[in-house]
């Protein structure tokens, strides 16, 4: 942990102009439902992964921001993730909600209990509400999620979960990324620095894909489809061919 | 000279007097006829119906007696002149124009007592490849002789008798391989006679550029020939002829884009076609130049200027990015949403400091900065290149930072975006960059500064075209911005479009008491052009509560001007130029700028060379007043590329590239063509002659013209009735006399 707060005050670190352009995962919240305890350590935990070990700057602070707060406007990331179903949105919520879309916000989902999966068809479902003209559809295998910064094989989260991701894509990007894989869950950690919740089926590397993950998505929020520009495809190509079998 | 005649019936008409004549006859026939019946007097019968039918015809028909005085007056003769600049061209001992004179006074000793009417043509006739799209060349500056020769009775007021054309041939209209209807006078000018001199005296020896072959367009980043067609003339003897094509540039010496080598295989002419890609957008000037032949008479023709309206297919643009934020996202995704941009990014994602957690880079998606690739090979590809808070030391930049400067001067455009690690906290600082740039760069100090602010616009902000459609949106409001990289004050020849409304500019040596400190700016540096933003948080354009109420437009509207003005988009451009006519070198040369509405204060125009390392720029300023267009003339130029810049007020500067050639198109084809003045005569009915020949020209018949004339009647009316009625009578007593009825 002292690295942790080390690496957050060193300046040699240069960042943005007063950090505010920097990747920060905030939780997005409705229905007046308060922000949840235990997984929000994980939001803190991905800044400081990203910070770590990417070149690209990060917030470790928390933040909560609510569908109708204009503070949502802000940036243009949002994680909404819970275990139980959510409220209807109200029409502020709505709006808030499309507004972000259409700005060209990106919105991670992330279900805290995928064997239920109660969370995330409520959110698919107010979801089609707000953009009914859209449907999520799986990513494919070679979606540049999977090597925006490492070379991961499937999503992984505290849980290993189905191997394709569902999102909604408008235009170029995938702007609704639907997990079910406890991401958080992976990520999260207590006071003492220790990992929050077990993962299963379990093992180091398990999480350490997990965070892998999480930074890949953190560098799909900032560069987009970077990875996707020919000029990388040759390199990604050797590497891919040298990592299999 | 006096003249008189007997006419009949002055007074009726034609069909009148032929009735009266028909029925004479007639009556005269019937007579005869009749009077073989007669038993006796059968002469007399007829001598008298012959007397008395002949009194009754000009008893109707009253005879008169007209006297007149006619003058005889010269013929018409028409002498038209060729006055193209063509004709500046040695005929021999002396030029063309000189023997064209010469044969006009000639001609008029020849025609004495004529009525000679002068008539030149082709004054202005020429070229059509220097103006690029801006030029329009009316068809009557072309070299045509059919058009003179239409509006030739209009011109003299009358159809002249003799035309005399004088020239050496080589008109446009009618062309050497047109038909002979293409060669036939008009119906308005038929049964004139067509004569011509030729005064192009014998054939130069002269290496020449005959023709460029182009339509004057092409696309930036994309190969194409030019067809040059170039003559060994005169007897000339030329094996074979090198052949280069250089693209005149702001400030640095020409360019080579192409070049050849043509043999001479099949005769005087050869074509080469010369392979040449334009690397940048907007109106390009490129020199067509063959080697200098050993006795070649005709230097001025061995260059030819030729502009091109040279468009994008797509935009090339680099993005590199020392870091991933928020601010590099959103640019990437403006970008990437526009299918016309071809967008080659490089964002450094890894440092040595981070801790990858890795085995090895296998497990990695990363590439290295090509850096030295990037900005060597491929950097004259790129239309504009933007350079985001990037260390330049760290990430071995700065050995390529003289390359980038080089890259703006020759016409590329740069956009740096501040950030921790640009401008001076990314070591660039006393760099060769900071000569491009517009703002003076401070290596001691804090190299930004983290307060948040909302950038001021500037007078200059409010009138430039390049910040109108964020301003049609936003007005003057801008989002809070993060913080600011620290910069001295801005160069002289920079506009200031956003500044710091708290912060002051870094002093920087001698500059006096700094100003407010300069957030946006920018500047022309020779042929190209360099934005810089000291800030990273244009983001906030999409991502703030004011960004959210324009619904993110706000964000495009500000980097297409950006982008659009650092390429020479004509839609930022604060004024537009246009060539009026055409520059020819000996000639007064007229731009015409249309002016932004509500435009005031004075327009400064600096005409430079281009090509020229150390140009000596021409400087006009005038004041606008409340015109929406302003012609100014900028006097006479040498032949060469140029660029007019002109600045209104306080607002970035705008460009016009043109081109000056001596002679033009005039020059190119040194030959005279005796052969189409032989065929122009032949086929009009006249006579092809040469200057030593001119007395060989037919003569020009007179005209007479009746100046006076008097109508006396032979005899009174009452005279010829009375007597017509008493030759009836005694006709009627003598048939009855000779026993007719």
């Amino acid at each position: 942990m002292a690295t942790f707060f080390g690496l957050w005050l060193s300046p040699s670190r240069a960042r943005c102009f007063g950090a505010a352009g920097t990747f920060q995962a905030r939780q997005l919240t409705s229905g007046g439902m308060a922000a949840e305890g235990p997984r929000a350590a994980g939001l803190s935990r991905w800044g400081w992964e990203v910070e770590r070990r990417t070149s690209a700057p990060a917030r470790l602070q928390t933040a909560t921001v609510a569908l109708d707060d204009p503070k949502l406007f802000d940036q243009p990331f949002a994680v909404w993730f819970g275990a139980r179903s959510v409220a209807p949105l109200t029409a502020s919520e709505m709006r808030g909600l499309d507004r972000f879309l259409r700005l060209g916000g990106m919105l991670l989902v992330d279900d805290s209990d995928p064997a239920d999966g109660q969370f995330g068809r409520s959110v698919q479902r107010e979801l089609q509400r707000v953009m009914p003209e859209t449907h999520p559809v799986a990513l494919d295998d070679d979606h540049v999620l999977y090597k925006s910064f490492y070379i991961v094989e499937r999503p992984v989260g505290r849980v290993l979960g189905p191997s394709q991701i569902q999102a909604i894509v408008r235009g170029r990007f995938a702007q609704v990324l639907f997990l079910s894989h406890d991401l958080l869950g992976a990520l999260a950690t207590q006071k003492d620095g220790t990992a929050r919740f077990d993962v299963e089926p379990g093992g180091a590397r398990q999480r350490e894909q997990a965070i892998r993950f999480a930074v890949n998505i953190a560098m799909y929020v900032l560069c987009l489809d970077y990875k996707d520009d020919q000029v990388h495809a040759p390199w990604l190509m050797r590497r891919r061919s040298r990592k299999s079998p | 000279m006096k003249t008189w005649l007997i006419e009949l019936g002055e007074d009726l008409p034609a069909w009148a007097i032929a009735l009266a004549c028909v029925l004479f006859v007639v009556a005269l026939g019937a007579t005869m006829l009749q009077a073989r019946r007669a038993t006796r007097y059968r002469a007399w019968v007829i001598l008298s119906g012959l007397a008395a039918y002949l009194l009754l015809t000009l008893a109707v028909l009253r005879p008169a007696m007209v006297r007149g005085r006619s003058v005889s007056v010269g013929a018409k003769v028409a002498l038209l002149v060729d006055r193209s600049r063509r004709l500046d061209l040695p005929g021999g001992a002396r030029t063309r124009a000189e023997l064209a004179e010469q044969a006009v006074a000639e001609l008029r000793r020849h025609y004495q007592g004529a009525r000679i009417s002068r008539v030149d043509f082709g004054a202005g006739a020429g070229e059509s490849t220097t103006g690029g799209k801006n030029q329009s060349v009316p068809d009557a500056a072309r070299l045509d002789l059919m058009t003179t020769l239409a509006d030739l009775p209009s011109t003299l007021g009358e159809r002249p008798n003799t035309i005399v054309v004088v020239s050496d041939g080589r008109w446009e209209r009618p062309a050497a391989q047109g038909t002979d209807q293409d060669f036939e006078l008009l119906e308005a000018l038929r049964g004139s006679v067509l004569n011509t001199v030729s005064v192009g005296g014998e054939p130069i020896a002269d290496a020449t550029i005959l023709s460029v072959h182009t339509s004057g367009t092409a696309v930036a980043h994309q190969p194409f020939s030019l067809r040059v067609e170039v003559g060994c003339l005169g007897g000339l003897r030329c094996d074979t002829m090198g052949i280069v094509a250089r693209e005149l540039r702001q400030g640095v010496a020409p360019a080579v884009l192409a070049h050849a080598e043509v043999r001479f295989a099949d005769g005087p002419t050869a074509y080469a076609d010369l392979e040449m890609t334009l690397e940048r957008a907007g109106t390009r000037v490129v020199e067509i130049a063959i080697d200098t032949e050993k006795g070649d008479r005709i230097l001025e023709n061995n260059t030819r200027i030729v502009v091109f309206d040279v468009s994008r297919d797509r935009i090339r643009l680099l993005h590199v990015a020392g870091r991933p934020t928020y601010d590099v996202r959103e640019l990437r995704r403006w970008l990437k949403n526009d299918a016309s941009v071809d967008l080659v990014s490089f964002f450094i994602l890894r440092t040595d400091a981070d801790d990858t957690k890795t085995q090895n880079d296998a497990e990695l998606a990363l590439i290295p900065f090509p850096v030295d690739e990037l900005f060597t090979e491929h950097l004259p590809s790129f239309d504009a290149i933007v350079i985001e808070d990037i260390d330049a030391k760290r990430y071995r930049l700065d050995a390529h930072l003289e390359n980038i400067a080089r890259y703006v001067e020759q016409g590329g455009g740069l956009l740096l975006v501040g950030g921790p690690s640009a401008f001076a906290g990314g070591a660039y600082a006393g760099t060769p960059l900071e000569r491009v740039l517009p703002v003076h760069l401070v290596a001691s100090g804090r190299p930004f500064d983290t307060v948040e602010f909302v950038p001021r616009v500037t007078d200059a902000g409010r009138g430039a075209a390049l910040l109108e459609p964020l301003r049609r949106l936003v007005g003057d409001e801008l989002p809070s911005m993060p913080g600011s990289n620290s910069f001295g004050p801005a160069r002289p020849d920079a506009v200031v479009l956003w500044e710091h409304p708290d912060r002051r500019a870094l002093p920087y040596r001698a500059s006096g008491t700094p100003g407010p400190m300069p957030v946006l700016a920018v500047s022309e540096v020779r042929d190209g052009r360099v934005v810089v933003l000291g800030l990273d948080g244009t983001y906030r354009l999409v991502w703030s509560s004011l960004g959210s109420s324009t619904a993110g437009r706000a964000y495009g509207a500000l980097w297409e001007g950006l982008l659009g003005w650092v390429m020479r988009d004509p839609r930022f451009e604060s004024l537009r130029g246009e060539l009026l006519g055409e520059c020819i070198s000996d000639r007064p040369t007229t731009l015409r700028w249309s002016l932004p509405a509500g435009a005031s204060g004075n327009l400064k125009i600096q005409v430079s060379r281009l090509g020229d390392p150390k140009p000596v720029p021409r400087r006009i300023e005038v004041p606008v007043g409340k015109k929406s267009v302003l012609e100014l003339s900028v006097g006479t130029l040498e032949p060469g590329g140029y660029s007019a810049r002109a600045q209104i007020g306080t607002a970035p500067l705008s460009r016009l590239d043109f081109g000056c050639e001596k002679k033009g198109r005039a020059w190119a084809d040194s030959r005279p063509d005796p052969a189409r003045l032989r065929r122009l005569a032949r086929i009009n009915g006249g006579t092809a002659v040469g200057l030593e020949s001119i007395s060989k020209l037919p003569a020009a018949a007179a005209t007479q013209v009746h100046v006076t004339r008097h109508v006396t009647s032979l005899l009174a009316n009452w005279i010829w009735s009375l007597a017509a009625a008493l030759a009836l009578g005694a006709h009627w007593i003598l048939r009855r006399l000779s026993g007719l009825s």
